[in-house]
């Protein structure tokens, strides 16, 4: 079922000259996990923006095409309207607080105060959503007195807890360490099982490359490629859009090993059993050559 | 840096008293003095804001505030003792200036009503939590986008004094003078200000997106974590205060 339908959107931030989004069109199914990719002002945030009813309605500008979330047209509708169904993370944790609460737990309930959620129900959401992103131990802090990565989990907690069909984050793990970027990432893709249609605008091509279903490259706000992602770190030009390729394609490009589909892998086993095999065939002409 | 703004944290009835009855009395007690202009009225409640303080154990704290205006109390004392128009008995001299008896009895009752508004409004900010005044305001009927102003005020302005301090430390960090003589402490001034008011409007931005994001423009009903009990006799105790008000003002109308 098609969650996202966006066609030949284009967007241009007013008093800017360059189109932030040319010509763009995609479609994405319920319950895939989707990269966005591209060097930095090629168009992710924007795009992040312009599925969540930011874009056109906050940011105004010039605005041509159109998004579908789940058949509701962004353009017609009210930001407010646009948030029951699709939730989007920024990447700075800080401005996400709503400056209204005391503790993590009000602060995460802010989103379903304003749904009119009832309150048996709230608890229980926040609940669940600390318990997915490990806070349950910071519930009474102050959320201005959290570290930067607690405040992003925070933030995405804030967002989680609405229970979007659709959710997007724009760098959601720029203030994580490592360790936290796993688990956010392992969080998201459980929740992709469960049904949920996620975005994430991403640098850290790694953890796209195990956990995303498929990338969308953005390259001066056109979208260059959207396919899975070992085709699109495999694609002959993907050093020229500024693609970043994660180490075990970076390494299988050095040595030109390739899969049986002419692609390099993107998860280091991939690289492993590629390497083995490499490896086993030289030994196995060794051995011709020793008879 | 808490974030609580000026609230301090006690157990006493005052603090416990309902948030939004609180702010009807602060209201009330410090209009009353500007609308009946006797010195008998504005001493009455400044003494009655006093021991409202020392009863909740909060006047200590009140004391950084009053002296805060000590310099605006002053300038009054200086400006109507000396220079009212209707100054004709002279009390005293001091360095062959002359100050007189009805310049400064209307300094005294100025400073009277000032001293008792700050007073009347620490009673209520200082005993009591921004979010349950604000919560409870919003579920009496206030519109929520004034709530969270009223709360930002609270919460926004110690985070912007934090990012004034980093600025200020990374300029300095950049060989930026920031201690010394006034003329020092002037000029770095400017390097502070233009990061301090653009990073301030560019956080209002995302912020404001992200409130929007999370539905805070919905027009739908509302619901509350944390459901607001009005305190016992709120109801008349809020009547009473605003029957004293609306009396003082026919009283003065009378007059």
């Amino acid at each position: 079922m098609k969650k996202i339908v966006v066609e030949g959107l284009k967007y241009r931030y007013p008093g800017a000259e360059r189109l932030a989004l040319d010509d763009v069109s995609f479609e994405v199914n319920a319950g895939e996990l989707i990269g966005i990719i591209g060097k930095n002002g090629s168009g992710k945030s924007t795009l992040c923006y312009a599925l969540t009813g930011l874009v056109p309605h906050f940011f105004r500008g010039a605005y041509g095409g159109r998004v579908l979330l789940d058949g509701l047209e962004v353009k017609t509708s009210t930001v407010a309207e646009i948030s029951r169904k699709a939730g989007l993370v920024f990447d700075n944790p800080f401005t996400q607080i709503s400056a209204a609460k005391e503790t993590v737990f009000e602060e995460i309930a802010f989103g379903l105060e304003n749904a009119g959620v009832p309150r048996e129900e709230m608890a229980e959401r926040i609940e669940w959503s600390m318990k997915l992103l490990g806070i349950e131990g910071i519930r009474e802090k102050n959320p201005f007195e959290l570290s930067g990565g607690q405040m992003q989990r925070v933030a995405i907690a804030g967002m989680l807890v609405m229970k979007p069909d659709i959710l997007i984050l724009d760098e959601p793990t720029s203030q994580l360490d490592p360790q936290g970027t796993e688990e956010v990432f392992q969080v998201i893709r459980n929740l992709a099982k469960e049904g949920m249609t996620i975005l994430v605008a991403e640098h850290k091509v790694e953890k796209l490359a195990e956990y995303a279903d498929k990338l969308l490259l953005l390259h001066d706000g056109k979208c260059a490629a959207f396919d899975a992602p070992k085709r699109v770190f495999s694609m002959e030009n993907a050093e020229s859009y500024g693609v970043e390729l994660p180490l075990a394609a970076q390494i299988a490009k050095e040595l030109d090993l390739r899969d049986e589909a002419g692609l390099y892998p993107a998860a280091p086993d991939e690289l492993l059993a590629l390497l083995k095999g490499r490896l086993q065939g030289a030994a196995g002409t060794d051995e011709r050559f020793t008879e | 840096m808490n974030g609580m703004g000026l609230y301090e944290e006690r157990n006493t009835w005052v603090h416990r008293s309902d948030p939004v009855t609180k702010l009807f009395y602060g209201i009330t007690v410090s209009a009353i003095p500007y609308i009946l202009p006797y010195m008998g009225v504005a001493a009455f409640f400044l003494c009655l804001n006093i021991l409202l303080l020392v009863l909740a154990k909060v006047f200590k704290k009140i004391l950084p505030i009053l002296f805060l205006s000590f310099f605006l109390m002053l300038s009054i004392v200086i400006v109507h003792g000396i220079f009212h128009p209707d100054n004709r008995t002279p009390l005293f001299s001091a360095g062959g200036i002359h100050f007189y008896r009805e310049g400064l009895s209307l300094a005294a009752l100025l400073i009277i009503r000032l001293l008792n508004m700050i007073c009347g409004f620490g009673v209520v900010v200082l005993t009591t939590k921004p979010d349950l005044l604000v919560n409870g305001l919003v579920q009496t009927g206030l519109s929520p986008r004034i709530g969270y102003v009223i709360h930002s005020v609270f919460r926004i302005i110690p985070q912007m004094a934090a990012t004034v301090n980093k600025i200020k430390d990374a300029q300095r960090a950049r060989g930026v003078e920031t201690e010394g003589n006034l003329l020092t402490r002037a000029k770095a001034l400017f390097p502070l200000l233009v990061p301090v008011i653009m990073s301030s409007l560019i956080a209002t931005k995302e912020r404001t997106m992200a409130l929007e994001l999370r539905g805070f423009g919905s027009k739908g009903k509302r619901t509350f974590l944390k459901e607001y009990e009005e305190g016992r006799y709120s109801r008349q105790a809020r009547w009473f205060f605003l029957l004293l008000l609306f009396g003082s003002a026919v009283w003065r109308v009378l007059i």
